[in-house]
């Protein structure tokens, strides 16, 4: 589904990436770990397409497609959902019209026609249900004034909405309770099919107790220093990252 | 100087003795001697400071004439429904044959000042320049010594108006570079409550300049709502002056949406005759191109115990200019004052300019004041995350815009104007042309 060959990128003069390489297959989960400051959400918005990194080297393909000629909209529309560390508050525009929107341009894509009103509020409150988001948040401008929770839970059912065949949650966990994070994590499984995909970027063990991934990164100062299974995530939960950084850093 | 003078000689040429205008004199006498006292402002003037009329008074000017309109425009500016009461305009002139009242009864009066003279003399004796208007700068004394006709609406004690009456005023030079002038009347008598719109559109692309003057009397307890709609051509010009005298206890809303035109300045003016007023002036502004769409506000807080609101958001695309000079004053003994003043812009591009001022002038010292003005440009940030969930660049900006001033929009309180504004204004945002905004395609034959 998605192959990642050697990208490099750079913000301001500073490469932040310095050759990735991750091929990811239809089914899979795959967990990219590390330090902070290493570079995760930096993949992230790079392959979600943030224009303000500068891509020096390298290739993504996704679905046979280069993804790195297409806007975010069209990798959006192709299947992509990245899901944000820190969500954006947009004052004004409320999630029903925000996802009207979405979904439109969605359905546009794929040669739909617009969703009628009716059966785009049922889907929606569907979707609501499957993050056990309150119905109340559905009036309100998008993440405006949200709980650090509620904002996790708009991203996850904002994904819920668009069915991407690949999802990438940044840091998705971070800030969760533990009843907010099985719920989440709960949402996320519920999406799981055997054709779609996820990265799930964290931090930290606990969230891949709840998403179980069929592989685990490391990814150290722009490069991925260490891949494994499942285990990997409880090995680095027991001797933290020090060993790692002292490794990569020596060679 | 003398350049000056030949420009105020030639507009005062216009207006030749034999011309037909509105009798004011009958009521007041010195305003010839102010024509002769002001000069038309120049950058020199501080209140026009930002707003430069040169480039208008290049060019020479003829008396707009009395031309009838077709019905399909008419059509096109009701948009409010069928059951609102209609007042057409044309270069100043009454269109009567064009106009349709349905609410004259319980003495309610809704029609032309020339024709109210006949029978509500006394009324507009009463009211006539004595808000301030007419003394307050040149423009102001042309348009009370030389008007040819404007709305004159009179509503009485306790009357409750269901409807909003529409005054439809179309400027039209056929071919010919035209200046007009439109004089208006509102008196709201006590406990009453009404909605007037006040719209302005071209029926022709010529260059013109309009210059129209609005007197408001809102009487102890009457509640007024006062929507303004500026959607001239793109050579078109208006300077638009509203004074408002609010006796005890009275409330005034006014919102104004200045969509189109090429240099737009509006006054707003309020002066309180009572205490425990409220008043509530909301405004957008859209200026495109090289537009130039400039909003004074002039509170005048000389009672105790009033509250005053001021909301204006402008989004300025191109190299377009907005300015807002938002002036409260409030006097030694008007305790108890309560003004707010916003001002948002957003900044479409690097050439667009926005000059913003408030000027607060306090001498009571038991008053809660506070004004804000912001400046600022589309949220990048924003404008990615929606990307990233599909959602195309261009719908993107237009959701951030319209969220932008789509608060000063839900202030609106009659539906179907809303509606209409509203549809008006996601078009432009789009980038859509909307049929009889902006740029009007005439076709006298059809
Ligand atoms: N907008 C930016 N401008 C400058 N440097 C940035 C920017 N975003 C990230 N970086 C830098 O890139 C590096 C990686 O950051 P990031 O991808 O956020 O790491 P992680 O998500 O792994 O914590 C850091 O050194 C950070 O300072
Ligand atoms: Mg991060």
């Amino acid at each position: 589904m998605l192959q990642i060959i050697d990208l490099k990128a750079e913000i301001n003069g500073k490469e932040i990436l310095k050759g990735i390489n991750l091929e990811i297959k239809p089914g899979e989960v795959h967990a990219i770990m590390g330090p902070n400051g290493s570079g995760k959400s930096t993949l992230a918005s790079v392959l979600a397409g943030r224009d303000i990194f500068n891509v020096t080297g390298g290739k993504v393909i996704f679905k046979g497609k280069n993804l790195l000629d297409l806007s975010p909209e069209e990798r959006s529309r192709e299947g992509i959902f990245l899901a944000f560390q820190y969500p954006v508050e947009i004052p004004g525009v409320s999630i029903t019209n925000f996802m009207r929107a979405a979904l439109d341009e969605h359905r546009i894509h794929k040669g739909l026609k617009p969703m009628p009103a009716m059966e785009f509020l049922k889907y929606m409150k569907e979707k609501k249900a499957l993050v056990e988001m309150e119905a109340k948040l559905e009036g309100r401008a998008v993440n405006e004034g949200f709980s650090g929770g509620e904002k996790k839970k708009n991203e996850v059912f904002q994904m819920a909405m668009l069915e991407p065949d690949l999802a990438i949650l940044d840091e998705t966990d971070s800030g969760l309770d533990i009843d907010a994070l099985r719920v989440v994590a709960n949402g996320v499984n519920k999406l799981r099919t055997k054709d779609n995909a996820s990265i799930v970027i964290t931090h930290y063990q606990r969230l891949l107790d709840f998403i179980v991934p069929d592989f685990v990164h490391v990814l150290y100062n722009g490069k991925i220093v260490k891949s494994g299974g499942k285990e990997l995530a409880l090995e680095l939960e027991e001797t933290g990252y020090d060993e790692i950084k002292i490794k990569a850093d020596r060679s | 100087m003398k350049q000056e003078n030949n420009i105020k000689n030639d507009l005062l040429n216009l207006f030749s003795e034999d011309k037909e205008f509105l009798p004011f004199r009958l009521f007041n006498e010195s305003i010839k001697n102010i024509i002769k006292e002001k000069e038309i402002p120049t950058s020199k003037t501080e209140q026009w400071k930002n707003t430069s009329l040169d480039a208008i008074f290049k060019h020479k000017f003829e008396l707009g004439k009395k031309i009838n309109v077709p019905n399909q425009f008419v059509d096109t500016f009701s948009f409010y429904g069928s059951e609102a009461d209609r007042l057409v305009f044309v270069n100043g002139f009454f269109i009567e044959e064009k106009s349709q009242i349905s609410q004259n009864k319980d003495e309610i009066y809704i029609g032309s000042l020339r024709n109210a003279l006949q029978t509500h003399k006394e009324i507009i004796a009463e009211n006539y320049c004595k808000t301030g208007l007419c003394k307050h700068n040149f423009f102001t004394a042309i348009n009370s010594e030389y008007s040819q006709n404007g709305a004159f609406i009179y509503i009485p004690d306790n009357v409750v108006l269901e409807n909003p009456i529409h005054i439809v005023n179309f400027i039209h030079g056929d071919n010919k570079k035209v200046f007009s002038q439109t004089r208006n009347l509102i008196v709201a008598g006590k406990n009453s409550n009404a909605k007037i719109i006040s719209s302005y559109h071209s029926l022709s692309e010529d260059f013109t300049l309009n210059n129209v003057a609005t007197e408001i009397i809102t009487k102890e307890h009457s509640n007024l709502q006062f929507y303004i709609f500026e959607g001239e051509g793109n050579s078109a010009n208006l300077i638009n002056n509203t004074f408002v005298n609010q006796h005890e206890g009275s409330t005034f809303i006014s919102n104004t949406s200045t969509m189109c035109g090429n240099l737009v300045r509006n006054e707003i003016h309020i002066d309180y005759k009572g205490e425990h007023c409220e008043t509530d002036l909301q405004g957008i502004y859209l200026p495109d191109k090289e537009q130039h769409f400039d909003n004074f506000i002039n509170i005048k807080h000389s009672k105790p115990n009033c509250k005053s609101n001021q909301i204006y958001k402008g989004i300025i695309d191109n190299k377009a200019k907005a300015v807002f000079t938002g002036k409260v004053y409030v006097a030694r003994d008007a305790q108890k004052t309560d003004a707010v003043q916003s001002n948002k812009n957003l900044l479409l591009t690097d050439s667009a300019k926005v000059f913003s001022r408030p000027q607060l002038e306090i001498y009571a010292d038991d008053v809660s004041c506070a004004h804000g003005s912001t400046t600022g440009q589309l949220d990048q940030e924003a404008i990615f995350y929606m990307k990233t969930r599909g959602i195309s660049e261009r719908k993107a900006k237009t959701l951030l815009m319209s969220a932008f001033i789509g608060d000063v929009l839900d202030k609106i309180e009659i539906s179907a104007y809303k509606d209409y504004v509203k549809y008006l204004l996601n078009r432009r945002l789009k980038g859509q042309k909307v049929e009889g905004l902006c740029s009007l395609q005439i076709c006298p034959s059809c």
